[in-house]
């Protein structure tokens, strides 16, 4: 798909997200499910499948976020999967995402962690991004066991290891 | 006459012991003169030329040895001349093998050394690659060890508060700097 079409399709669902006034809930239920179908060969598969009905593919989207988001999100979902833009929704949901916080003056922080960090500690990593990079951050946390231990933080262009993976990488690649 | 008077006149008996009688000198230089007459005339001639032939053939034998010798002393020369060009034939040849033989071997050291010198560097890097090989598995191995005993004792070690440690070190770092 085309970076306009990709582009119309997340303006698209931030105006509907904004005007039923989920934008926020909607934003960061749609960042995780896109890091959900980035990670999940199996699900991205059965969401872009052409061969799958539609119904029944807006039936995996039920089951897989009904109950788990809000009523927003899972039509929001079902729409772009419907529109056969299955393959296009990590890039669909990343672009909405962006928009969201640059229309709150943000920059998108992408937090990958190997446990659950609790609202306070993400309050101060917030606080801690911002001050490392100048930006106010809009901060976006997946819980990410590949990571093994510590911190990955990538705001903008900047990435922040602090990740016992790529620390045991280095000493691997060293050895 | 007596007896012995007919004994002292035997006609047998010669006047002297030495001499002969008169008429025997005579007649026997005439025999003698008519013998050696006859020989002349007959038997010179012929003597003469059977000493004639001799003398020639003696002569032949003695030209052609003389000839004979010649050609053995013009062989002789010739022989000691092809003496002379063998000896300096043989030590023209031995000269030119010598040289030859120098060269060849002058050129072989040369070859050996290179191909020694060749073989040496060639083992030498075979030997560093081998090494290199070796020391490449040997840190390829301690590092897929070390992976598998990482991986093998990193669960065990990361427990909760290990995580939330690495969390708080995280923001903090973060936090500091600028």
């Amino acid at each position: 798909m085309s970076d306009n079409r990709i582009e119309g399709y997340a303006r698209a669902l931030f105006e509907i997200a904004r005007a039923e006034g989920t934008i926020d809930e909607v934003e960061d239920e749609l960042f995780r499910l896109a890091r959900t179908l980035e990670s999940s060969d199996a699900l991205r598969n059965a969401l872009t499948d052409e061969k799958i009905p539609v119904a029944r593919r807006e039936g995996i989207v039920e089951d897989l976020l009904g109950g788990k988001a809000t009523g927003t999100t899972v039509q929001l979902v079902s729409m772009v999967v419907a529109g056969g833009r299955g393959r296009d929704l990590p890039a669909i949901i990343d672009r909405l995402v962006q928009r969201a916080s640059s229309a709150k003056q943000l920059e998108v922080a992408e937090v990958r962690s190997a446990v659950e960090l609790t609202a306070d500690q993400q309050t101060r990593l917030a606080a801690a991004l911002a001050n490392a990079t100048g930006k106010q951050v809009n901060l976006k946390v997946v819980v990410d066991p590949s990571v093994l231990g510590g911190i990955v933080a990538t705001v903008g262009d900047t990435v922040i290891d602090g990740s016992i993976r790529t620390r045991l990488d280095n000493v691997k690649g060293r050895l | 006459m007596s007896l012995f008077s007919i004994l002292a006149n035997d006609p047998a008996q010669t006047h002297s012991w030495l001499l002969p009688e008169n008429a025997e000198i005579i007649y026997g230089g005439i025999a003698s003169v008519l013998v050696i007459g006859g020989l002349v005339k007959f038997a010179f001639p012929q003597f003469t030329k059977f000493l004639n032939a001799r003398t020639e053939r003696i002569q032949k034998e003695l030209d052609a040895s003389a000839s004979d010798l010649s050609t053995a002393q013009t062989d002789a020369a010739g022989i000691r001349q092809a003496l002379g060009d063998i000896a300096g034939e043989r030590a023209r040849l031995l000269a030119d093998a010598n040289t030859q033989a120098a060269a060849v071997l002058t050129d072989g050291r040369a070859r050996l050394t290179v191909e020694i010198a060749e073989l040496e560097a060639r083992a030498t890097a075979d030997i560093e690659t081998a090494a290199a090989r070796g020391s490449d598995e040997l840190r390829a191995e301690i590092g897929r060890v070390a992976s598998i005993a990482v991986d093998a004792v990193l669960p065990s070690v990361l427990d909760g508060a290990t995580q939330q440690a690495l969390v708080e070190n995280f923001i903090s770092k973060v936090g500091a700097s600028r």
